[in-house]
């Protein structure tokens, strides 16, 4: 077996046990839900306690036979993910007090470089789409978007 | 019966003002359904106080609202197609072929085959309505909650389609959709399941977080990665419309689906995305004899647009003969219909011919004006694709935040989005399809409810789901939908061995 299978051989497991460790883990609290009556002979722990099983068994079976994954990104890769996730988060967790455009402003800029755009580009893109949005779904179509201490 | 509804309503909707207003309604229903999680039911909730308050007769009304619906219907598909982020729920299985035409190319075709699978699935829909609107109703009756529970038994059984080389996958991903529909309050006993405390979950996890999440985050970042190493090139868009071969391949899976699709969208509580699936994994299993589907087919691209129009026209028929509405969104025009004092029932075809026949009349102008409209525009449309990524993702990702923000209001549910969004990722580097989770999530939440009231209605006995016709007919098409095909396998095998 060359290395990649064997590589794509133990992620697939590891894929697989964790789907075995999530089914006790939630056939646990399923059997745990605490109801005072049910209109039902199943009740809410019955569905759940029958996937929980499923997903047990299928993981086995999955653990079994882990078949292919594809390639997994290099250490450049997984920076550039995890600056974006963060970024977004970020952003998103801010908007409620820098408001709406400021975040958006800086999360399009953010992704604008992570594509591959010079910092004016990238700055012009940001500022261009976090107002274009603001527009659209503030004033046009009536949502409520966050407002910071601009107002926007 | 009598059809003079349908000449009154022809010369209502033909009336140059209700025209305008449909034109108008289909133009801002393609806008508005472009746009994530706004969707047909905002947008007709959006329009309700403006059409009253402006004084337009109950017809007109009506006609602006149902031509925003099936207008956002086709919108919701512009987004799928293109950025792989559907607009609203039916048009999660157009991504699933129609994507992967756009991402070598096809943008305009793919716009063009769903604008012309729609038109198919529309009218043939109208017609369907038209003459069998007041007998199908009473099916919508019949459906008690165990032969809910067998079509949705059905549903499940048409996914066997979906297995691939990998079937455990497959079977894992609709598991993972259906324990994702147990989180929440759950209806029968107001248990909290799988909520652990958080406000936030009480709902359960939203339809539109798990889409966005599952498609539009996770494409993101398979995008990023792509761009790391330097392979993520600019698309290209080619001007192509379909041939008339191609108009022709289309016909018979939009004819299937949409008799799928109207007869799922009569069913009140099941709509377009129920309808969508079970089209696409029958028109799987029918016709994808080499692989091709999932890869950017017409025919499964074809199939979940008509079943979806289908599924949005068939949703009127328990709205105006029974007064219960099919959809969240036909539930807003029910509204609008008491807004006008009028009772839906089925002597609505009798008391106000008008009013109906205006609204069914103005279905048939409504997807003529549709296709006439938007043919022209997936040109337009297509060339979206050709902007740089820089500015092309930051909008998929700021079209994925507002999408979910405005529609829930919280911070809470966008990061939801995002954690989706990184499952999605992990599972599809693992080889997962999106598609069989999307499928166990939309199908999960029926089946355990109607499972549930079916065996509290029979006091816990099982007989219940073979007590009737209609169920005794779904579980045959069930055992067929799997054996049928199999048995043909061997068969063919057989004879070739044989040969």
């Amino acid at each position: 077996m060359s290395d990649l299978a064997q590589r794509q051989r133990r992620i697939g497991r590891i894929a697989a046990g964790v789907l075995m460790a999530f089914a006790v883990f939630y056939g646990f609290f399923g059997l745990t839900i605490e109801y005072s009556f049910s209109s039902d002979p199943i009740g809410p722990r019955g569905f759940p306690a029958g996937l929980a099983v499923v997903l047990f068994a299928l993981g086995a079976w999955y653990w079994l036979v882990p078949g292919s994954t594809e390639e997994w990104p290099e250490q450049e890769g997984r920076i550039a993910a995890l600056t974006f996730l963060v970024v977004s988060a970020a952003c998103v967790l801010a908007m409620d007090w820098i408001g709406f455009v400021p975040a958006m402003l800086v999360l399009m800029t953010a992704i604008a470089r992570l594509f591959g755009a010079n910092w004016t580009l990238a700055l012009v893109n940001g500022a261009g789409q976090a107002l274009l949005w603001w527009l659209m779904f503030g004033p046009l179509l009536g949502g409520t978007l966050p407002k910071g201490p601009l107002g926007f | 019966m009598s059809f003079d509804f349908l000449w009154q309503g022809m010369g209502v909707a033909l009336l140059p003002q209700n025209l305008l207003i449909g034109l108008i309604g289909c133009f801002l229903g393609t806008i508005i359904g472009c746009l994530p999680a706004i969707g047909p039911i905002n947008g007709i909730a959006l329009l309700l106080p403006i059409a009253y308050t402006s004084g337009l007769p109950a017809e007109s009304a009506l006609i602006l609202l149902a031509a925003v619906y099936y207008g956002a219907e086709y919108g919701g598909r512009i987004s799928s197609i293109l950025l792989n982020v559907p607009g609203d729920a039916g048009a999660v299985m157009t991504a699933v072929d129609g994507y992967p035409m756009a991402r070598r190319g096809e943008a305009a075709k793919a716009l063009a085959i769903s604008g012309i699978s729609s038109f198919y699935g529309g009218m043939i829909a109208v017609i369907a309505m038209t003459f069998l609107a007041v007998p199908l109703s009473w099916l919508a009756i019949k459906f008690g909650p165990a032969e809910y529970f067998v079509l949705m038994v059905f549903a499940f059984a048409t996914l066997g389609s979906m297995v691939g080389h990998e079937p455990v996958k497959t079977l894992l991903g609709c598991v993972l959709g259906l324990m994702l529909t147990t989180i929440g309050l759950d209806a029968t006993s107001g248990a909290y399941r799988f909520t652990f405390d958080q406000p936030e979950l009480h709902d359960g996890i939203e339809f539109i977080i798990l889409v966005i999440g599952l498609f539009s985050i996770s494409e993101v970042l398979l995008m990023l990665e792509s761009q790391v190493k330097g392979t993520l090139k600019p698309l290209a868009v080619t001007g192509s419309y379909p041939s008339w071969s191609e108009i022709r391949t289309i016909w018979w899976p939009s004819v299937r689906a949409t008799v799928i699709g109207f007869v799922i969208g009569v069913l009140p509580g099941t709509g377009a995305s129920v309808a969508s699936a079970v089209s696409y994994t029958t028109e799987k299993r029918l016709s994808d004899k080499d692989g091709t589907f999932g890869k950017g087919d017409i025919r499964g691209l074809a199939a979940p647009e008509a079943a979806n129009n289908a599924a949005a026209t068939g949703a009127f028929v328990p709205m105006l003969t029974l007064g219960v509405p099919g959809s969240g969104t036909t539930a807003v025009m029910l509204g609008a219909l008491m807004l006008y004092n009028i009772q839906p029932g089925p002597q609505l075809f009798v008391e106000q011919p008008k009013l109906v026949g205006g609204l069914i009349a103005s279905m048939y102008i409504g997807n003529i004006l549709l296709l006439i409209m938007n043919l022209p525009m997936v040109q337009v449309f297509a060339r979206m694709l050709l902007m740089p990524n820089w500015i092309l993702i930051p909008g998929i990702t700021a079209l994925s935040i507002l999408g979910v923000y405005t529609a829930y209001s919280s911070v809470m549910s966008v990061l939801i989005m995002f954690g989706i969004g990184i499952i999605g990722y992990l599972l599809r580097k693992l080889g997962f399809d999106m598609a069989p989770i999307v499928l166990g999530f939309v199908l999960g939440k029926v089946m355990e409810v109607n499972f549930r009231n079916a065996l509290a209605l029979s006091g816990g006995e099982f007989g219940i789901f073979f007590s009737s016709t209609l169920s005794i007919i779904l579980w045959i098409m069930a055992v067929a939908i799997v054996v049928v095909p199999i048995w043909l396998r061997r068969r063919q095998a057989a004879r070739a061995a044989a040969a």
